[in-house]
């Protein structure tokens, strides 16, 4: 029998889209489809897009899409209650490649799945499939309000929680400790007032990191984006953490964010236009499922690709890249006019190669360095001390960096061997 | 078989638009357009009449191309045709000229037994265009109405009149404006939305339709805005009363002998 097409994606996000247009293009008939119309208006991130790949299957992205600034100057710091310590990177090579952008993703997904329609696929929004129809133990197809469309291969692009691969039965479903959760607003500032306030030009923004020392043993992460007229910002703790810590309410965490002294004034005048929050894969190679069977591969935040170090927070890059991959798969299966499993393995060779699964084996330790709760608690306010020390002058003899290093400590009773053994696993596994 | 059209907009989402103070235009940058939510309902009401007594139903609406996504929807929920008449020339429509445009497209489509509108937009809320599709075309009409039969050429129609319920006979051709909450409308369904994708829109444009330019968009609307004013939400913004105003309730809620 033959298939209403060759490929079916579920979910129009960045890793849906980037494997319709990687099909449509070379001529698959491809059907995407997407819960929300416009397609992909439900999506949310923190809002920096990296473009090396998008450029591949879109080389005039720069110009085309719907981009806020280029990311100019990168900021990664700790916030303690009192005090913040950043380093600023503001470099010409950025401003040179403009290959970092921040992205308000209601507007720039409606586009990617607007490229994919270009390229010749059939973009169906606003409809939720209900679920994945196999056949002799192969994925054939979906099936909505008892209706089932056929495909040689399905590709599952559903986000970070994927039930359509959960209720099938392709992965387990989500634990605690694979998932963060992002709470985001969009707070509306006059264009004027953000290139005067973050010494930016009219194209040109901001992207600042942050760990959260302020919030006990929460591990929070913060960030702080700059748009054309909005500021995005938001916060990101591990759900383990959350619920170790009976927290229920998470926009109480975003509200000691935006308060943080150092944050309240950059926010001054602006008025929350939209608010939002998502879960976002942190659990690292240990979440990654099985990627492909007979007849489907998953993508994207669904199969858990994500990078987080604590300061650098990452994830629409991986998701066009597996997108991309999934779909050069199935095109390379049509032309063997086989969808197996092992034809689809494809897909896997070609991530081991990409630093999707390079980034994710290289830093596989990562969560032992981001669930250190010292590096949350004690670290930003040892950071605080040792430079209150050295920087304010208040009429007592000064000491060498290294008692201040040993007096710190004791203040905040941290072992020295505690202490070193952190800083070398932080130094193995970062 | 009914020949059945539904006139349809796409508006605002009107919970995401607020009124630029400067230039007392609607700001909708932040707005996602939606189906006018009472066309939702009129669209219902002619799926329910199809599937009772027969008929082809065309969804038609005036509006940029990208309303197309508008039609696409309604299409998903089970109308058979889209048509979306785009034409530069049809911007800056008041009520007049929407109308005259409308019953002129229906005209141009070979006339319909039953048009089905929305009571009103969400955006504007006038109820307009509906009656005045009906009289541009000299059809019979009947508003606000939530429930519809079909009898012997004849249409049998529940009214909304505030408070009360009307039931009226009419002939056709028809227009009936279709109250908000009507009908519980379906959802579009993913095979739907494929023929629909598949079947496309039909484009319309004033090259087909001829009209007068003195009669459409902009140059054909008598209505001027002169104003427009965000009035702050009474309840969330009380006046404070003053000792005296405090000092009269009193005294009035003591003279009926609601406190002694």
């Amino acid at each position: 029998m033959m298939s209403d097409y060759d490929a079916i994606v579920v979910g129009a996000g960045n890793a849906g889209s980037a494997a319709a247009i990687t099909m449509a293009s070379k001529g698959l008939s491809v059907l995407l489809i997407d819960r929300s119309d416009p397609p992909g208006t439900k999506n949310l991130s923190g809002g920096v897009l990296w473009g090396n790949d998008l450029a591949k299957i879109l080389p005039k992205w720069q110009s085309e899409a719907p981009l806020e600034r280029f990311i100019q100057d990168k900021k990664i710091g700790f916030l303690t209650e009192k005090s913040s310590i950043i380093i600023d990177f503001k470099t010409k090579i950025f401003e040179e490649n403009k290959v970092g952008h921040t992205v308000l993703r209601s507007k720039f997904d409606p586009w990617l799945a607007k490229k994919a329609k270009e390229a010749g696929a059939t973009v169906i929004p606003g409809i939720t499939v209900e679920s994945l129809v196999k056949k002799d133990g192969k994925v054939i197809g979906v099936e909505e309000s008892g209706d089932v469309v056929t495909s040689n291969v399905v590709i599952l692009a559903e986000g970070i929680n994927p039930r359509l691969a959960i209720e099938a039965g392709l992965r387990p479903p989500l634990q605690d400790w694979e998932v963060s959760v992002g709470v985001k607003e969009i707070i509306k500032l006059s264009p004027q007032k953000i290139e005067d306030r973050f010494n930016l030009s009219s194209t040109s923004g901001l992207a600042s990191e942050y760990i959260m020392g302020n919030l006990g043993e929460l591990n929070a992460g913060a960030f702080f984006y700059t748009n054309k007229d909005s500021i995005s910002l938001g916060i990101v703790a591990p759900m383990e953490r959350l619920r170790e810590n009976g927290v229920i309410h998470t926009y109480d965490i975003i509200e000691q964010f935006k308060e943080h002294p150092s944050i309240a004034p950059l926010i001054d005048g602006g008025t929350v236009a939209e608010y939002g929050a998502h879960m976002i894969p942190e659990g690292g190679l240990e979440m990654v499922p099985q990627l492909f069977g007979d007849g489907y591969m998953i993508v994207g935040d669904s199969a858990g690709f994500g990078f987080s170090n604590g300061l650098v927070l990452q994830g629409m890059n991986y998701a066009f890249l597996s997108g991309i991959l999934a779909g050069e798969a199935a095109v390379e299966a049509k032309s063997r006019n086989d969808f197996s499993s092992s034809s689809l393995s494809a897909y896997k060779r070609k991530l081991d190669n990409s630093y999707v699964l390079k980034d994710l084996r290289t830093f596989k330790d990562i969560r032992k360095v981001t669930n250190n709760k010292s590096m949350y608690t004690t670290y930003p306010k040892m950071l605080e001390s040792i430079l209150l020390e050295m920087l304010w002058e208040r009429g007592q003899p000064k000491k060498k960096v290294r008692e201040i290093l040993g007096s710190c400590a004791a203040d905040l009773n941290v072992g020295k061997l505690k202490t070193a053994t952190d800083f070398y696993y932080m130094y193995r596994r970062m | 078989m009914l020949k059945i059209a539904v006139m349809i907009k796409q508006v605002p989402d009107s919970q995401d638009i607020s009124i630029d103070p400067v230039t007392k235009t609607l700001n909708r940058s932040m707005a996602r357009n939606v189906v006018n939510p009472p066309d939702v309902n009129a669209t219902e009401a002619a799926i329910q009449l199809k599937d009772k007594y027969g008929g082809e139903i065309t969804v038609i609406t005036m509006g940029p191309p990208m309303a197309d996504t508008a039609l696409l929807q309604l299409m998903g929920m089970g109308a058979d045709n889209g048509v979306l008449v785009t034409d530069r020339v049809f911007a800056g429509a008041d009520t007049w000229p929407t109308g005259f445009t409308l019953a002129s497209v229906a005209d141009f489509l070979g006339g319909f037994d039953v048009i089905f509108c929305g009571e009103e937009t969400t955006d504007s809320s006038t109820g307009h265009v509906g009656p005045g599709i009906a009289e541009f075309l000299g059809y019979e009409q009947a508003t606000y109405v939530h429930k519809v039969e079909y009898e012997n050429g004849f249409l049998i129609v529940v009214r909304d009149i505030e408070g009360a319920e009307e039931t009226i006979k009419i002939g056709t051709p028809a227009v009936l404006t279709i109250t908000l909450n009507a009908n519980e409308p379906r959802n579009p369904t993913l095979k739907r939305k494929i023929d629909a994708y598949k079947k496309g829109i039909r484009l319309v444009t004033n090259k087909e339709l001829q009209l007068d330019p003195a009669c459409i968009g902009l140059k054909g609307s008598p209505t001027i805005v002169k104003d427009m004013k965000t009035v702050p939400d009474p309840i969330k913004n009380p006046s404070k009363p003053t000792i005296e105003e405090l000092d009269k309730v009193v005294s009035v809620l003591i003279e009926k002998g609601v406190v002694k």
